[in-house]
């Protein structure tokens, strides 16, 4: 009883903070956005435009107000759930994250999935014995996959798999004869509850190479984190009391050391999919994968103010969520956790 | 040693089929492509195809085949009425055009076009159009002056007004349509009068479909799927793969160009070029030292070796260019600017106190974020370190594209390297964005265009030059404009280096790309060839494209 009340009061303390956090990041993000050289009237006319064109686009876009009176009515618009119109486009900024953070989660989903997969299995097939073979094997590939640099590592697999041998789409979500599927923005998802299989393998088609190569990436991270805490729990004196009492090594692997050492590799998977959300820009800009980073990209080359802040504090807001939801797993999990 | 059981043989050979049919089922499940339809490729995300957004040249080569022009630009550089039935009719004081409409045109809603709905159109454009200054800047007012007659009443004679009004961000929308968004944009749709109509929008998908009741010669193909690929390698990738069919240069690398020109002149791609309608030149800041000495500028004119440049960097895909205007346009002179001669070059130095155990050295700023900007600024780097190195040493330096545009205005960049395409083709649009000036101080322009531009020069007399070069037209106008330029290279606040054509690639099965005067790529053209008629004729270039090599522009418009 005492513990529930505890972790209830933990959470409304987690939550409580997260306002503070997110006005923290946008007024960050609003100050910066002024602060960067460049500017949004040249992003959108070019840089001949004459003078009293650019005055009035200036107006017209609010810029010719004084900077607190800009930050007031970013707030207020905040408040009300309002992120904005785009600069460039003129679309509200709320449409355009609902357009492309489905297509990030989905990417980001599916590659956690197969980095999780592939990461623990390699993380876990050295153990029966240690330094050998297998075990040094896994270890250099969690450190291989997790240092080869995302740009590179995508190109090579979409110059092979693509450009060369042409088994895979080079980018894209969607064949180009194929139209979206209507519903959460998800294509698999969608494709699947229409019932759909010429949209759902063409969506499929074109998330294996991006998945694949956001997964691969990751995966190492797994490895290493699997690794390290079996390693460390086996040698723990719980294990050793199993084993004292006569339990086979299976037995003591699988039921006492593996559920301990998951522990830390669900926290880093939290930290992963946080970074997900807004991480794979390399991968989505390779593949041609229109998610959010990749329009956050477009946003700061074109210096729309309201899409940066609004895609910011929308990734940010989620970033929150997950880690209070993975704070919340741990401690749920772990009963030596305090709080 | 442990022997394998043949149970575990077996199920490690069930696995690997099942693996093996997964992906064949993956990569053999390619969508078969409705027949006759075709997929185009480019960089360009499209966020909006409203024309009153469009600014960039991704959003006017798509709007160029879902609407329609008054006038366009032939491949020849000739004007063709195209929703007009004839050309201007000028009152005698050159201050109201009445336009003649064509009849029994129809918008892709079904309504009809006339007058008042080119009206409409006309005056949203102004309200609420990106380049709404474009228009406004040269027309007060338009009214109807019949049911299918527009009058445009302009601020001062205006002689290349066909060639305006071949933008085709001027081109007409159903007021039906478009009502609800009189001072607002419509992202998504397009309703005008191509003769495509827009099936189906998104930022990197675009369908159009043919428009049945077009007033013109129905497309010679289907129906087409533009799509975006966000960068150069899969651009590439996807037209060698046969993924899509055809492939705009726009935002292509240069090797990557190079090698598609390689592959078209081996006949294993069709390879088409617009008219090159796109300068790349430096900007000279004269209103401060260094280059405020007229004598350092014209020797940094005669020290660029444009040859050596548009070979190393361009492999000679951008050919070199010593003016401002295009030479497909009127105007054009090709020798104006000062020649590459070290010798000379060094003479310039020495009578301004440099050489003589004295270097200059001069910032050279280039746009960071263009592959092919900071190869140009290396290559002249060490040209000059080869050419002078005891007079002249550049010193590059990359700025983001956005940052450095804002700097230029502001007089803080000595020497920048840029890019730039008029919005419509003629010699006025690209002499008036680099030399205009709406405040002359003597000869700084401490206000305009060419403050904007980052050279803050211009001449006594020169602004009232250029606005008379805009009423004129014929033998007197092509002189002036000569002369405008001549005049222009002999003070050197600019330096062109080189010039670029659109350019587009297709399939062995697909038809030479063919483009318009106006550089856009003829869409309605394109079409898969029968089989017979696939083989491509080295060096398989389209017999529509023009004596320049392709090397499409990389910066907006």
């Amino acid at each position: 009883m005492s513990r529930r009340s505890d972790l209830l009061r933990y959470l409304g303390a987690r939550l409580a903070l997260a306002p503070l956090m997110l006005w923290l990041i946008a007024s960050l993000v609003f100050l910066l956005l002024r602060v960067a050289p460049g500017d949004p009237i040249d992003a959108i006319l070019g840089p001949k435009a004459p003078a009293a064109a650019r005055a009035a686009l200036r107006a017209q876009l609010g810029l010719d107000q004084p900077l607190p009176v800009q930050y007031g009515r970013f707030l207020a618009d905040l408040l009300h759930g309002n992120l904005g119109t785009s600069q460039a486009s003129k679309e509200p900024v709320l449409a355009i994250v609902r357009d492309s953070l489905p297509a990030s989660l989905e990417l980001g989903l599916v590659a956690l999935l197969l980095a999780a997969v592939l990461g623990l299995a390699v993380g876990f097939s050295g153990i029966a014995r240690p330094e050998g073979r297998i075990d040094l094997a896994g270890r250099l590939f969690g450190i291989g996959t997790y240092a080869l640099p995302p740009f590179w590592a995508a190109m090579v697999v979409q110059l092979v798999f693509a450009v060369w041998l042409g088994w895979l789409p080079v980018g894209g979500r969607l064949p180009a004869t194929v139209l979206p599927p209507e519903g959460t923005g998800f294509f698999l998802l969608d494709s699947l509850l229409a019932g759909n299989g010429r949209q759902f393998l063409g969506a499929l088609r074109h998330l294996v190479l991006p998945a694949s190569t956001l997964g691969l990436l990751l995966s190492g991270i797994f490895t290493n984190a699997l690794r390290l805490n079996l390693r460390r729990a086996l040698g723990s004196d719980y294990v050793e009391a199993a084993r004292s009492r006569g339990l086979s090594e299976t037995l003591v692997v699988l039921r006492h050391a593996l559920p301990n050492a998951l522990l830390p590799v669900l926290t880093i998977t939290g930290i992963t999919v946080a970074s997900l959300i807004g991480g794979a820009l390399l991968i989505e800009v390779t593949y041609s994968w229109p998610g959010i980073a990749y329009r956050l990209q477009e946003a700061i080359a074109q210096r729309d103010y309201p899409l940066v802040q609004g895609i910011v504090v929308v990734v940010a807001a989620l970033v929150v969520l997950v880690t209070v939801v993975v704070d919340l797993l741990v401690a749920l999990l772990d009963p030596r956790v305090r709080f | 040693m442990r022997s394998k059981s043949p149970g575990a043989s077996v199920h490690r050979l069930r696995l690997l089929a099942s693996l093996l049919a997964l992906a064949s089922l993956t990569t053999a499940c390619a969508p078969p492509r409705p027949a006759g339809t075709l997929i185009v490729a480019s960089k360009a995300r499209i966020d909006s195809l409203d024309p009153v957004q469009a600014s960039r040249s991704g959003q006017m080569q798509v709007l160029s085949a879902l609407g329609d022009p008054l006038y366009a630009i032939r491949a020849d550089g000739t004007i063709e009425p195209r929703l007009a039935s004839g050309p201007p009719v000028l009152s005698a004081d050159g201050l109201t055009a009445r336009i003649p409409l064509r009849r029994g045109v129809r918008f892709h809603d079904g309504t009809p076009f006339d007058a008042a709905a080119m009206v409409f159109s006309l005056q949203r454009f102004m309200a609420i159009g990106t380049l709404g200054y474009q228009f406004s800047d040269r027309v007060k007012a338009v009214r109807a002056s019949g049911s299918h007659e527009i009058a445009l009443e302009l601020k001062a004679p205006f002689s290349p007004l066909p060639r305006l009004l071949s933008a085709i961000f001027l081109t007409p929308v159903s007021p039906t349509a478009y009502r609800q968004h009189n001072d607002t944009p419509l992202n998504n749709r397009f309703v005008g009068t191509g003769p495509y109509r827009l099936s189906f929008f998104s930022g990197q998908q675009q369908r159009l479909t043919p428009f049945e009741r077009y007033w013109g010669p129905q497309p010679a193909n289907r129906g087409l799927d533009l799509v975006t690929l966000g960068n150069s390698t899969a651009l590439l990738g996807a037209l060698r793969s046969g993924e899509v069919d055809v492939l705009l240069a726009s935002g292509l690398e240069i090797d990557h160009q190079q090698a598609l020109h390689r592959q078209a002149a081996a006949g294993r791609l069709r390879e088409g070029s617009g008219p090159p309608l796109s300068i790349g030149f430096f900007s000279l800041l004269t209103d401060q030292p260094p280059l405020s000495n007229a004598t350092l500028r014209r020797a940094l004119a005669h020290s660029l070796d444009r040859r050596t440049i548009s070979e190393r960097v361009s492999r000679g895909l951008r050919p070199p260019l010593r003016q401002l205007i295009p030479p497909s346009l009127e105007g054009s002179d090709p020798g104006a600017w000062p020649a590459y001669d070290p010798a000379a070059a060094r003479a310039l130095f020495r009578q301004a106190g440099y050489c003589n155990g004295r270097v200059l050295r001069l910032p050279l700023t280039f746009r960071s974020d263009i592959p092919s900007d900071r190869l140009l600024a290396l290559t002249w780097q060490e040209q000059v370190r080869r050419d002078l190195a005891d007079c002249l040493a550049l010193e590059g330096s990359g700025m983001e594209s956005t940052t450095a545009y804002d700097q230029l205005g502001k007089g803080a960049l000595s020497l920048f390297f840029y890019d730039w395409i008029g919005d419509y083709p003629d010699a006025e649009n690209f002499l008036v964005p680099l030399l205009g000036c709406s405040k002359v101080e003597g000869s700084r322009c401490a206000a305009g265009n060419s403050a904007l531009s980052g050279s803050f020069w211009t001449a006594p007399g020169l602004e009232q030059e250029l606005q008379r070069s805009s009423r004129i037209e014929g033998p007197g106008r092509q002189r002036l404009l000569q002369a405008i330029q001549r005049r222009t290279a002999a003070a050197v606040p600019y330096l062109p280096v080189w010039l670029m054509a659109e350019t587009a690639w297709s399939g062995r099965r697909i038809s030479a790309p063919q483009f318009d005067g106006s550089g856009r790529l003829r869409l309605d053209r394109l079409q898969r060839l029968p089989g017979d008629a696939a083989a491509v004729s080295a060096p398989g270039r389209a017999a529509a494209t023009l004596a320049v090599s392709p090397g499409g522009p990389e910066a907006r418009r």
